[in-house]
């Protein structure tokens, strides 16, 4: 978090310098016990843990003019870090992290100071046993330590992006493209530099807060790529309102190309391809599927859907209940039941997260087992692919490229407290039992246990969020291009970035 | 569309296409009828008086709509016709490539226009040789080779492998017994072969399983090879791939790469024409007992089979998936079926 601000390219260097043995004194000085040997990124968690207990120890104290010492040694060095931000506003900044607050909690209620101080103590490496290499960052939920260069609009976008509001790759895209436009409407070159140079640094913080929060999206990413050429292309002579003109207009283009039109395209082709009785099945939840189930249905094709979900972003709720709002037949399985749902569809139409050049489906956790169950069922899996999803790179599997999710979205908050009874049975070496003898009985909340989980040695919980499905188990990619094997992937995502 | 397609309609009476098209495939039985089909738009649009790019696309589109229409199964055509609109769109669009200015006349693009598709036509004849030489190269000697139908380059294949005094093979050749002028082709290349003093064992489709621990490769023809690689062709095909699979056996397709077709078939079920093949029905009586019944429903049932006019399994067709072909042996080279849709691609795009 303040690490980032350090990190910019954009900060005067002597600012940064002097942020950072602050940044590392403050947490030794305001939580002895917890500042052992730190790795930066239990740094970070211990950090996020101490902000947390600050701040409740506001409350208790009511008012921010009583908070202890420590804290505020470490609110200097947070004003120090940020340099030119005023007094005013950090006081302004304090306050929201906490609204962002009930947004996460949709999918999980953020985890009490305690417990996330031991979780700190923690080596995140042993957590995810070989997804290790993937705990790089800590899921960003503020906009605390944010730089000040980032726009308002992205970062507005980032909590949207870490409280999965704004969800989906090309949703994901479209929404960073759009809050880039803002960006630039508002954008005024400062004297000395040219539009072409100063802007593409400006969108290096932004991109980098955005990753924060969320890591991004292969869409993302060939967006930002093509995005930083168009304006490195830009004529350092042109007038600047022209050159911001352009700008706008070619990002329009290019939403307007690279999704609207090419999901009509895919669509149309993906409608003939539903027969009249067919019964498609389809998991989680894809916008272009969605859209094409929904024109199939008011072509009047009769046909019905069922729907695979899992926990635990339930993305396949929404689109049921979408489809069967337009009238559509709509079953709704979880993937605990895909082996019975698969023996009554006829073909089965994924999304995509990306598509590689090996031809493989990168797409939300658990498509790999359904299109495995359907190639064994020999069904047709056809993939909807804008190839703005297409990329140049290849997975050979789901571990070495992934993306890990704060685990504690797994376990809902209805699962936590029917596991609360089992206090007892846990093991005499657990350190919670151990350790928590006076309180014991009093009130136990539900997040307690992911206390017990985080504080146990040997059991770990893992959320990964997608999974790579090989290319023989798809049977045909829709693109804007026309269909495909998976295996002419790499030929389309040649076209599409050499035009 | 319809408009440009209302200007077109004028030159039409004076131009039967499906006539053309008929004396053109009987003219010469070595024409296959992708090309048929391109020569005769060629003639179509000499006999025109179009002077204009979008007059001769519409003219084209109205011809093609006719030709497809005219017969019961357009795959083989529809891949001629759409190759040739994509080239005359190509170079409409692009007068510079033809090294004539926009200023030009139309009428000496058209004229280039007729000249180059005749030359199409020529070359596409040629194709067959070529792919007759590539694909001698795969039967190796002492080798038996198992085939089916009344293919033209596969007999073009096997004949010019036969001529080569240097090699002996053997062919296990499946012909139905019926007399479709595909078998005819098929007894044709039997007697060619034989005179080549080439042994060929005649076998119904019952013995394809039977003959395979005999054989050693599959070569069969196409009709049409879609963009996923997979192919279509005559009835019987597809199980001769997946016995050639399960046994290991290599399964080549031989076909000119003017019969590649945009088209994703996913299943037997999924092609654009009428087959006839599962026709279900029940003994006369017990259907007439059944009428009476249920009067209102049979009687949607017989109305269903009287309008489909479709094919049998005489001239069915069906549809090999590419995980089943071991190489497509094509003019331009030796394909993976995951090349053709990178083909497809490059021609349309």
């Amino acid at each position: 978090m303040s690490e980032t601000a350090a990190k910019e390219a954009v900060q005067p260097p002597t600012e940064s310098k002097d942020a950072k043995p602050a940044e590392g004194e403050a947490p030794k000085s305001a939580e002895g016990e917890t500042a052992k040997k730190i790795s930066p990124a239990e740094l970070k968690k211990q950090k996020a843990a101490e902000k947390q207990a600050r701040r409740a120890q506001q409350k208790t104290t009511s008012g921010p003019a009583a908070t202890p010492q420590g804290p505020q040694s470490k609110e200097g060095a947070k004003q120090q870090q940020k340099g030119s931000k005023q007094a005013p506003k950090d006081d302004k900044s304090r306050p929201i992290p906490t609204r962002t607050k009930p947004s996460q909690t949709n999918i999980a209620p953020p985890p009490p100071q305690q417990q996330s101080k031991r979780e700190a103590k923690q080596d995140p490496k042993q957590l995810g046993l070989f997804f290790g290499h993937l705990y790089s960052q800590p899921r960003k939920h503020s906009m605390v330590g944010t730089s000040k260069d980032v726009h308002p609009a992205v970062l507005a976008l980032g909590l949207q992006y870490s409280s999965y509001t704004i969800c989906g790759s090309t949703a994901r895209m479209v929404a960073m493209l759009l809050a880039f436009k803002a960006l630039i409407e508002s954008y005024h070159t400062p004297k000395g530099t040219s539009l072409s140079r100063h802007l593409i640094q400006l969108l290096g913080p932004q991109i980098e807060y955005l990753r924060d929060c969320r890591p991004y999206s292969i869409s993302m990413g060939n967006a930002i790529r093509w995005l930083k050429d168009i304006i490195v292309k830009t004529d350092p002579s042109t007038p600047e309102y022209e050159a911001k003109r352009d700008l706008l207009e070619e990002i329009d283009m290019f939403i307007r190309e690279r999704v609207t039109a090419a999901d009509k395209l895919i669509r149309d082709v993906a409608v003939t391809k539903i027969l009249p009785g067919d019964v498609i099945l389809t998991y989680a939840s894809s916008s272009i599927v969605e859209q094409t189930l929904l024109q199939a249905h008011a072509s009047g094709i009769p046909f019905s859907v069922i729907v695979v979900d899992s926990k635990p972003l339930f993305e396949g709720k929404t689109l049921a209940r979408k489809l069967a709002n337009a009238g559509l037949k709509v079953r709704y399985f979880l993937i605990t039941g895909a082996s019975h749902a698969i023996k009554d569809a006829s073909k089965v139409f994924l999304g995509a997260h990306a598509m590689m050049s090996n031809g493989r489906l990168y797409s939300r956790v658990g498509t790999a087992l359904v299109s495995m169950l359907a190639n064994a069922q020999s069904l047709p899996v056809i993939v909807l692919c804008e190839s703005v999803k297409f990329t140049e790179k290849v997975a050979l599997d789901s571990i070495v490229g992934n993306e890990v999710a704060p685990p504690e979205e797994l376990l809902s908050e209805s699962e936590r407290y029917a596991l609360l009874h089992l206090k007892p049975h846990l093991p005499k070496s657990h350190p919670v039992t151990t350790e928590e003898t006076p309180a014991e009985g009093a009130k136990s909340a539900p997040s307690d246990v992911l206390k017990w989980i985080e504080a146990s040695k040997n059991l770990h919980h893992l959320q990964v969020l997608y999974d790579v499905t090989p290319a023989e188990y798809i049977d045909m990619v829709i693109t804007e291009y026309g269909s495909l094997p998976p295996s002419s992937v790499p030929v389309v995502h040649r076209l599409s970035t050499n035009i | 569309m319809s408009t440009t397609t209302s200007m077109a309609e004028k030159p039409l009476p004076s131009f039967d296409i499906v006539a053309t098209y008929r004396r053109i495939l009987a003219q010469d039985d070595e024409l296959t009828m992708p090309v048929a089909a391109i020569e005769a738009l060629v003639e179509a649009i000499a006999h025109s008086t179009v002077s204009t790019v979008a007059e001769t696309l519409a003219l084209l589109e109205h011809h093609t709509a006719v030709l497809k229409a005219s017969i019961a199964n357009p795959i083989s055509l529809s891949a001629g016709t759409d190759l040739f609109q994509r080239y005359l769109v190509t170079t409409l669009n692009r007068p510079a490539a033809l090294n004539l200015g926009p200023s030009d006349d139309f009428r000496i693009i058209r004229n280039h226009l007729l000249s180059n598709g005749k030359l199409f036509v020529d070359r596409a004849k040629q194709s067959r040789e070529k792919i007759a030489s590539f694909g001698t190269s795969f039967i190796r000697e002492g080798a038996t080779v198992l085939t089916n139908g009344g293919s033209r380059v596969v007999g073009a294949l096997l004949r010019r492998a036969a001529e080569s005094s240097t090699m002996r093979f053997k062919v296990v050749y499946v012909l139905s017994s019926s007399k479709s002028s595909d078998s005819e082709g098929g007894l044709k290349t039997v007697a060619d072969l034989r005179a080549h003093n080439v042994p060929v064992a005649v076998i119904p489709d019952s013995a394809v399983a039977y003959s395979l621990g005999k054989v050693d490769m599959v070569i069969v023809g196409a009709e049409g090879v879609v963009e996923n690689g997979g192919i279509i062709s005559r009835l019987g095909t597809y199980q001769m791939g997946l016995l050639a699979k399960s046994k290991g056996k290599p399964f080549y397709v031989v076909a000119e790469s003017h019969k590649f077709v945009r088209l994703y078939p996913l299943s037997q079920f999924d092609l654009p024409i009428e087959q006839k093949i599962l026709d279900f029905s029940i003994a006369a009586d017990a259907k007439a007992a059944s009428a009476t019944a249920k009067p209102s429903e049979d009687e949607g049932v017989a109305d269903l089979n009287n309008r489909r006019p479709g094919l049998t399994s005489d001239d069915g067709v069906d549809f090999t998936p590419p995980d089943l072909i071991s190489g497509i042996i094509t003019e331009s080279g030796v394909l993976t079926p995951s090349a053709v849709s990178e083909e497809l691609i490059k021609i349309w795009f």
